[in-house]
């Protein structure tokens, strides 16, 4: 069998999309009353929840409090039966680990945190469906579930990844297209002020081509911000018509 | 950002038992590419055309199977869907579907592709447990009825379909939209395309015999594509390409290597593949994956020469074992159109009486059998057909087929040529109407004149400078004029203007227009022995882009500034002119001018003798200047090869008269010097102007392997041959000549020729810098610019250097270039073109070759007899050149019976018994006689016959009658060479007024070889490339492939007959 065709001479991807169209989002807020903040997102096919407690104060050992800012604490997983074929190990793998740590590194530049010394921030995340674009429905899920909590922020973190098929480069990938070969771009964005949180790529690309696919990237990000936005104004209306303002 | 409606939906697909759920996203708004849309889609690029009577959708299953019936230009209309395309891409591979996809995106198909499965209202999800055609030809109805609906009922729709149940099905539920099984449609909608028709029956047959196979195994199975990917990445199997062995196309393949997958270092050479078992239904081309044998079983490569279809013997010499394999699998098939001679009825009966297959066999001997399933086998017998593959199952000792189209009667001239054109893959229809209606008017009624607008923009050379053209007499289609004078002098000295103007043909040819489109295709003129296919119509290539004598054109100039002693550059211009060629000089008159003789320039009529020395004093200026051109290179090591040694002269009806030695002028290496010149300097230009995407020429360093035989040969005569560099090369082949005989240095450069790897066009940015030098003219960078007219690539060179203007005066280009990977897609395809014309061009000579001496009986007639030169030592003869027809071929000492040939006393020579003795520089043959000893580059005598083949080419049989030189009869007492010459002409000649005379006798519709001959002589053209184009051939070296080299038995002196025959 011929391999997939990711870009058709047409324009149109597998799904139907054209080169710049992202999935369809769809996103909750408040999913959970027990945590301080939660939020529910799809993106596609790409399922993620969102839980954030605190700030509260550091638990464990002691030594890991900062004076001067909070501690951010990250937690991601997957659930077993988010992939096509069950998963064994649900959280603590390597992957998993480094996805943690690329979800700290987001937040850190996101969240306020010198407003909340010596306490701490924990965010934890599950895929429950997966289906290309892990890292950014994390971040867009977490970054709901964080104002869900009320915690400040700087601006909506908003994460979307790109890729780069036929010298074109195609926003927001679903599993086939990641998993078709070529380059891949996760990139975390403070779109008001067009600040780069996060930026993450792990294949070949032509120097040449770097630029057009990170614009491709941002501008990805400004559209998924639009939605969050978008549900949290919604959220807030809802909230404020409940609590009878 | 456009948020598209969207409906989510589950598609599972149970591959691989996985449940993968995918998105599939709709719209409203999907282009319908129809120029009746009434709904203002966004239709960019191909649109159908209202003009048709009705659209045609095809089903998946009839875009599968009956996807050659589609290629038909003539079928209008069509409108493939995202279901059948999809269907093809999952079924037929990848090459098939880019040969949809290329078909989608050629202007001159009328057909478009419409995304039904993206369009809201057309698409139909798959229902649980429908099988997946019955769902395939849903959606493409749904398609059908949706598109009928889009343009509001303007043009009703057909779809056609294979499936009975369909047709019964859907044909009645709505009005507009029909549903018919393809046979039908044809005789319906098309009743005068009766090549489609058949067609059509052809593959249908061949499909349904496809069922009824038979289960005994003839080969083992392939393995799945997996475990040969596993294999290849973990060195187990090797991945190469498949190359039989002309002349034992039987027994003998080999492998050649891609890329470095083996990392054995043992393995350096390639890989033999013996027998039909072991080679396991590849086909010659294919690309595939071997597993190499066990060492016990290695074998070596047959060494001795074999006749054409002689039977094989027990007792093979053999060289060193050598690295032996099977086929365990085919990575991609390679197969094009092959053409295939019908037995004749007595074998065909014998062969089937139960069915209607028939066993043809291909023209191209590497090509096994085919079977094809034909109800016209007695009607066919004995003709060419075109034969397409289909399969080749484990069961099936030999591949199935369907034939195409008939070409006609094997034997026939026209039939020959046409298969000579299929065989390279060369495709000349005739312009089309639309091509055509692209041309600008030129005709005696409203002559073409210079557009005011043009004047404006370009530089006008008309009053200023004396432009003027060589080219051999008669030449019309003139792409190179030349000017010199000096200017004013300037603070570092005395200064020249050497300006070279070259035909604008990409100001009458637009990019992405239909004439470019055919060009491209093209990608060059064909020349064959008796006619030629010009790459543009002839209203480009015989008027308006011709630079004639005495009228205004638009040319593209490359003038330098040069400092007169030193000749080096100061500055150079470059840009679109407009000029008046003055003279339309010929090489001779232009050889005589400079020497000083009486002549007679027809632009002067009256002699003035002020004009005529301000013509011959540019003359000499521009030879000058050339002389110090060449000695430059010299220095840097250009080669010169064996060079071109004849030309044509024309009559008046522009036929071949004669072919007549060139006398080596030097102004032939005057004009060719400047046009390397302008070349070098072109490519320097557009490279530092996109030194990503520009189009060059390179030559690559030889392999000094190939260098062996070369050495070998020499070393017989007493010479060496230091190949180390270009420059040493050349020095060395300077040095050997035999003051005896010419002929010697002559073969060793034609041997040094053989050896030379071809040059190439590349894209600046798929080489790294270093590769861009040429071998053969020693420069830097090369590209081609001057013949603009007959080859593509200069057209390209054309449209990049005016973007380079355009970009040095800011102005961005106004189109964007093509990219770096287009362009070397480009450059392949020219390549490939180029190889298949010179391919084409020998094969043809051949043919000539061997119609001329096919009436001839070889016993009495006197020209059946000549001098020929031993070049080659082989196990069981030796290869011979014969300088008089320009042959090369290969002579046998030992016979199939064991006998060998011996010398009588008397000089001649007869079979014998006795044995063979074969040493370096030498060959004996020792009998109960005596034994007689042949040398390298000795004279022998030989006899020339044609041994008939009916499904082959015929060949060239050369026998020994003496190992003396030959003794040519008192009328022939000239020297060798004219008399080849002419010997060659004549027989080109003799052989085209034998088929002309043949052909008219015939009834009236064969009369079509002399028409054709006759509307010729009507574009008033020359039949020859001009001379400059043919130095340049040589001295490039893109002469003949290497696997000719290597096959022992094929040809020598290719070079030479290159050169020849396009003359």
């Amino acid at each position: 069998m011929a391999g997939l065709e990711l870009l058709s001479d047409q324009g149109y991807r597998l799904d139907g999309r054209k080169a710049a169209e992202l999935r369809k989002v769809q996103a909750r807020m408040g999913v959970f009353a027990q945590a301080d903040g939660s939020a529910y997102i799809e993106q596609g096919n790409t399922k993620a929840l969102a839980v954030v407690y605190g700030p509260h104060e550091v638990r464990g050992s002691r030594s890991k409090t900062l004076h001067d800012r909070a501690v951010i604490n990250c937690q991601y997983s997957m659930a077993t039966f988010s992939t096509a074929e069950r998963k064994r190990r649900p959280h603590g793998d390597r992957k998993s680990t480094e996805m943690s740590l690329h979800l700290k590194q987001t937040f850190e530049a996101a969240v306020l945190t010198n407003l909340y010394p010596r306490s701490q921030i924990d965010i934890y995340v599950k895929i429950l469906q997966s289906d290309g674009g892990n890292y950014s429905a994390c971040v867009n899920a977490a970054t709901l579930a964080v104002v869900d909590a009320g915690i400040p922020m700087r601006d909506y973190v908003c994460a979307c990844t790109a890729g780069f098929v036929d010298e074109t480069p195609l926003a927001d990938l679903c599993h086939a297209e990641e998993s078709g070969g070529g380059t891949s771009l996760a990139l975390a964005l403070l779109p008001r002020g067009g600040h780069i949180a996060l930026l993450q790529m792990d294949a070949r690309l032509h120097q040449d081509h770097l630029e057009t696919l990170m614009e491709a990237a941002m501008t990805a990000c400004k559209g998924v911000s639009k939605v969050l936005d978008e549900v949290v104004r919604q959220h807030l209306q809802e909230v404020s018509a409940l609590t009878g303002e | 950002m456009i948020k598209t409606e969207k409906v989510l939906h589950l598609k599972s697909s149970r591959g691989r038992k996985v449940r993968v759920v995918r998105e599939h996203y709709l719209r409203e708004h999907v282009p319908c590419y129809s120029s009746l849309c009434q709904a203002q889609c966004a239709n960019e690029g191909k649109v159908l055309s209202g003009e048709v009577t009705h659209y045609v959708m095809p089903d998946a299953g009839v875009a599968r199977d009956f996807m050659e019936i589609l290629e038909f230009r003539e079928i209008q209309g069509i409108v493939f869907t995202q279901t059948a395309c999809q269907a093809v891409q999952h079924s037929r591979g990848r090459r098939q579907y880019n040969r949809l996809r290329s078909l989608l995106k050629d202007p001159r198909h009328h057909c478009i592709l419409f995304a039904n499965e993206f369009q809201e209202y057309s698409y139909c999800p798959r229902e649980k447990g429908e099988p997946q055609d019955k769902w395939q030809t849903r959606c493409v109805y749904h398609a059908a009825v949706w598109y009928h609906d889009h343009l509001a009922g303007l043009k009703p729709v057909v779809m056609i379909t294979e499936d009975q149940n369909a047709v019964a099905e859907y044909s009645s539920l709505n009005c507009g939209v029909y549903v018919l099984c393809t046979q039908e449609y044809l005789q319906t909608f098309w009743p005068e395309l009766q090549a489609a028709l058949e067609l059509y029956c052809s593959i249908a047959q061949s499909l349904q015999e496809k069922g009824s196979e038979g289960t005994e195994r003839e080969y083992t199975e392939h393995l799945p594509a997996e475990v040969l990917e596993a294999g290849i990445k973990s060195g187990r199997y090797i991945q190469g390409t498949l190359n039989v062995n002309k002349h034992r196309a039987q027994h003998e393949a080999f492998v050649r290597f891609e890329g470095s997958s083996n990392k054995s270092s043992e393995l350096n050479s390639d890989v033999l593949v013996c027998g039909g078992k072991n080679r396991n239904r590849a086909v010659h081309g294919d690309m595939v994956a071997v597993e190499l044998l066990p060492k016990g079983e290695w074998r070596g490569r047959t060494t001795a020469l074999t006749e054409g279809q002689g039977e094989e013997k027990g007792d093979e010499t053999q060289s060193q074992p050598m690295a032996t394999g099977r086929v365990v699998g085919i990575l991609q098939r390679n197969w094009r159109d092959y053409v295939v001679t019908f037995p004749p009825k007595e074998e065909t009966q014998s062969q089937s009486r139960n069915s209607q297959r028939i066993l043809g066999t291909p023209w191209d001997q590497r090509i096994p059998k085919i079977r094809i399933s034909t109800q016209q086998a007695d009607k066919l017998q004995d003709h060419r057909v075109i034969v397409r593959l289909d399969s080749w199952d484990s069961t099936s000792l030999y591949p199935n087929g369907h034939s195409v189209r008939v070409l006609g009667r094997a034997g026939e001239l026209e039939t020959e040529v046409q298969t000579i054109l299929i065989e390279n893959c060369i495709h000349v229809p005739p312009f089309s109407e639309a091509q055509l209606g692209e041309m600008p008017v030129s005709s005696p009624e409203s002559p073409w004149s210079v557009d005011p607008a043009e004047v404006i923009t370009r530089r006008d050379l008309r009053q200023t400078h004396l432009v003027f053209s060589v080219d051999p007499r008669g030449c019309e289609d003139v792409d190179d004029t030349l000017s010199i004078r000096s200017l004013p002098p300037g603070p570092r000295g005395e200064r020249l203007e050497l300006g070279v103007h070259i035909a604008d043909v990409t100001h009458f040819v637009k990019e992405g227009s239909l004439t470019d489109l055919e060009a491209r295709a093209r990608a060059t003129t064909y020349y064959l022995a008796d006619r030629r296919y010009d790459m543009l119509p002839a209203v480009l290539s015989a008027d308006l882009c011709s630079l004639l004598g005495g009228v205004d054109r638009y040319a593209m100039s490359v003038m330098w500034d040069l400092d007169a002693q030193t000749l080096a550059v100061n500055t150079v211009w470059y840009g679109r002119t407009l000029i008046q060629s003055s003279y339309q000089l010929y090489y001779e008159l232009a050889q005589a001018l400079l020497n000083g003789e009486e002549a007679e320039v027809p632009e002067l009529g009256t002699i003035r003798d002020a004009k005529l020395a301000q013509l011959t004093q540019a003359l000499e200026t521009l030879t000058h200047v050339a002389r110090q051109l060449r000695a430059q290179r010299d220095k840097g090591g250009a080669l010169e090869l064996e060079g071109v040694e004849v030309r044509a002269q024309l009559d008046e009806d522009r036929n071949i008269t004669a072919l007549v030695p060139r006398q080596p002028l030097e102004v032939h290496e005057t004009v060719a010097e400047c046009m390397i010149y302008a070349n070098h300097w072109v490519a320097r230009k557009i490279q530092e102007s996109f030194p990503q995407q520009a189009l060059l020429r390179h030559h690559p360093p030889p392999r000094q392997e190939f260098f062996n035989q070369l050495q070998d040969s020499a070393r017989a005569r007493g010479f060496t041959i230091d190949t180390r560099s270009n420059k040493a090369l050349a020095d060395s082949l300077d040095r050997a000549v035999d003051p005896r005989d010419p002929l010697v240095n002559r073969l060793l450069r034609v041997m040094a020729t053989m050896a030379m790897s071809n040059a190439l066009y590349f894209s600046t940015g798929a080489c790294p810098v270093d590769q861009y030098y040429h071998y053969g003219l020693a420069l830097d960078r090369y590209t081609h610019f001057t013949s603009p007219i007959r080859r593509y690539a200069d057209m390209i060179v054309h449209r990049l250097l005016t973007a380079a203007i355009a970009m040095e005066k800011g102005a961005g280009p106004a189109k964007a270039l093509a990219s770096n990977k287009e362009l070397e897609e480009v450059a392949q395809q020219i390549n490939n073109k180029n190889r298949a014309a010179q391919h084409a061009q020998k094969v043809s000579t051949e043919l000539f070759q061997c119609l001329y001496f096919r009436d001839k009986d070889p016993e009495t007639d006197e020209r059946c007899v000549a001098d020929a030169v031993i070049y080659t030592i082989r196990a069981n003869g030796m290869l011979v050149f014969i300088p008089q027809y320009g042959l090369k071929g290969a002579v046998y000492l030992k016979n199939r019976e064991g006998q060998v040939v011996s010398e009588r006393q008397d000089g001649g020579c007869d079979w014998q018994t006795g044995s063979l003795q074969r040493y370096l520089d030498h060959i004996t043959t020792t009998t109960a006689v005596g034994t007689s000893t042949f040398n390298l580059f000795q004279h022998i005598t030989v006899r020339i016959s044609v041994q008939p083949s009916r499904c082959h080419s015929d060949t060239i049989r050369l026998e020994v009658v003496s190992n003396r030189p030959h003794q040519a009869p008192e009328t022939q007492v000239q020297t060798s060479q004219p008399q080849g010459a002419r010997g060659r002409s004549q027989l080109v000649q003799e052989v085209v007024r034998q088929a002309e005379e043949a052909s008219q006798q015939a009834e009236e519709k064969r009369g079509r070889a002399s028409k054709l001959s006759t509307e010729e002589r009507e574009f008033r053209q020359s039949k020859c490339p001009n001379l400059y184009s043919l130095l340049e051939e040589v001295r490039e070296l893109a002469l003949l492939d290497l696997a000719a080299c290597g096959a022992g038995g094929g040809g020598l002196g290719a070079a030479a007959q290159a050169c020849a025959t396009s003359a």
